[in-house]
This record gives structure tokens, sequence and C-alpha cells, in this order.
């Protein structure tokens, strides 16, 4: 489940979609209503958000001085501290609707069935932001002199930086965050999918999406912990999994950000609907 | 967009986030949780950010005195 867990997070597959669908088609012996599951998931997380602020150690080191410097002088100079300002703005929707919304959409929708069909819709989801991405970078090379045989890095570098983003689209993005608290609704699918619609490269959208799963994950995990340990549950086994979690979540981040620079968001939008799919035809089929 | 007055307003907007992250903190306040008793963290640490926001966001509102 960790390196399940940890894998699927950061791709954009749904990693709340996969803990759900896996262990009812394998038939693990796990308790998604016991409560220890939400728990022992947070701590997963806590694992990814890790991995996540040691990859982006020192941009984090940056980005808090950004936010301290440009909140007491009230006003925004750098990148660093506009990339700051931009987390917050992208942090405050997702976390109020997480506060508000979470375990309430979560308890309705934690069913095997219903996180595959989402999955179909996540894939869908992901296609439909290639599409409109493939129609914004038509109109970029036609403005920019139509040099239609530009390679795929070429056609990126048409797009901005992560730190270029407007405050709304930050927000919108943010907002985005909410959909995940449907099982089978990939987090990083809809904030790198909005993140391309506001106009960012493939790898700054897949780096703004990191960054701002960072808080959110970690501040959610952090408050959950002590649940985990007044539920007498086994900690040292769910700490374990946290460890190979964050492992599998550092590989995973590794990668995309190297498969970003020129590649899409298809292949994992035909794979969730592949996915989908197969396990509601197992789920039905009761196998 | 700047002004006294905007600033102000999100300065005292912050200040009442504060307020209600301390009823939260404390189990004053129970609207829109799951249990009806007992103190909200995780509400409470969410209404913190919403008035640090809030503050820093007045910072910004305010006119500078060139």
């Amino acid at each position: 489940m960790g390196l399940l867990q940890g894998a699927s997070e950061l791709f954009p597959v749904s990693s709340l979609g996969h803990a759900v669908i896996v262990p009812s088609l394998l038939h693990w012996s796990f308790k998604q209503s016991d409560p220890s599951f939400v728990p022992f998931l947070v701590l997963l997380h806590l694992g990814t958000a890790t991995a996540l602020l040691i990859l982006y150690r020192d941009q984090w080191v940056v980005i808090i001085r950004g936010f301290f410097t440009a909140a007491f002088r009230g006003q925004i100079k750098t990148d660093s501290e506009r990339l700051a300002m931009l987390l917050l703005v992208g942090t405050i929707p997702a976390a109020i609707l997480g506060v508000f919304l979470e375990s309430r959409i979560k308890s309705l929708f934690a069913s095997p069935y219903v996180a595959a069909g989402f999955l179909v819709v996540n894939g869908a989801l992901m296609l439909g932001f290639e599409f409109m991405r493939r129609r914004a970078e038509r109109v970029a090379l036609t403005t920019s002199g139509g040099l239609t045989t530009s390679g795929r890095i070429e056609t990126e570098e048409q797009f901005a930086q992560a730190e270029r983003i407007s405050f709304k689209a930050a927000a919108l993005v943010g907002a985005c965050q909410a959909l995940a608290f449907f099982p089978g609704i990939s987090r990083s699918g809809v904030t790198i999918g909005g993140g391309l619609l506001a106009g960012l490269r493939h790898q700054e959208a897949a780096r703004f999406s990191f960054l701002l799963a960072t808080p959110v994950i970690l501040g959610a995990g952090i408050l959950e912990v002590p649940q985990l340990f007044s539920s007498g549950v086994p900690v040292g086994e769910y700490v374990a999994a946290a460890v190979l979690s964050g492992i599998a979540a550092y590989a995973s981040a590794r990668f995309l950000l190297r498969y970003f620079r020129s590649g899409r968001l298809d292949p994992y939008g035909w794979y969730c609907i592949a996915a989908g799919l197969v396990s509601l035809a197992l789920l039905g089929l009761n196998l | 967009m700047k002004s006294n007055s905007l600033a102000v307003g999100l300065g005292v907007l912050g200040v009442i986030f504060l307020i209600i992250a301390g009823l939260y903190a404390i189990g004053v306040l129970q609207i829109a949780t799951s249990t009806t008793s007992g103190p909200h963290i995780k509400h409470a640490v969410l209404f913190v950010v919403l008035a640090v926001a809030s503050l820093v966001a007045a910072n910004f509102a305010r006119p500078r005195t060139a």
C-alpha cells in the first residue's frame, strides 16, 4: 500500500482511487471503514509530503523567506516572493473546501465502484486538458510566426513558468484540488491540468502542482497523526509503509519532472480510462 | 488597489478570523464540524491561515508614503 500510494500520489492517476480499488480487487483484508484507514492514508501522504519537501528543499527555503519578506514589506519584488504568495492564494481554497467538505464527500463516495467510475472521469479530464492545450499551442505557434515544425521542447517554451501565473488562476488551480476528494479524481492531474489551462509549461504545471500539494498534504497529515496513535494500530508497520511511500513519491516526482519536459497527460488519461473500465468489469464480475 | 479603508477592513477581518480560530480551538464554536463537542484543531488552523492571509493582504493594500 505504501509503494502504491507513493507511486500513484504524484502521477495524475488518483492515489485515493487506487487505494480504494486495488485492495478490493486483490481481496486484501483492509477495511476502508476502519477508523485507522484514513489516518493510515494520511500517514502515507505524510511520507509523500516529506519526499516533496526533500525534493524542493532549496526552493522551499527561498519561498518561505520570500513569503516573510513580501508579507512584511507589503510588496512583491522578486519571483520567489510572487511564488510564495501564489502558493498562499492557491492553498486557501483547497484548505477551506478540505476542512468543510472532505470527510463528507469521502464518506459518500468511498466505494470501489464509484472510485472506478471517477477514474474513467479523471482520464477524460486529462484528455480534455490536453485537447485544450493543443488548441492553445496552435494559437501560440500561429501568433509567433507559424513555426509549425518546431519540436515539443520549443513549443513548451512558448508557455509560462509557475511564477508568472495570475493570482486568480492560482486560486482556481488551488480550488481544483478539492476535486480530488472524489476517489478516482487525481489531485496532481487536475492541478497540472489547471496549470496548463492557465498557460504554464507542462513541467512548470507539475512543479506548481507539487509545491501546492505540499502544505496541504503536510498540514492534513500532521493534524491526523494523533488519531493514528490513539486508535491502537500497528504504528511501526504504518511508519514503514510511510517511508516506502516517500521513497516511491520521490522517484515518481523526479521521473515526472523529467517526463513533462516534453511529455503530455494523454498516456495517464488513457491509463485511467482503461483501469477504470477494467476495474468496473472485474468488480462487476466479482473476480 | 491600495486604500486605507481596504487595509483596515482586511485587518479587522484578520482579527475576526483569529477570534474564530480561538473559539474553534477551545471548543466553543461547533459550526460545520463533524462532532458536536470538543476542540476542532483543523478548523482552528484553517482560520489562523485565513487570518494570516487577511493580515498580509491588509499590509499589501496599505498605501505607501514615498
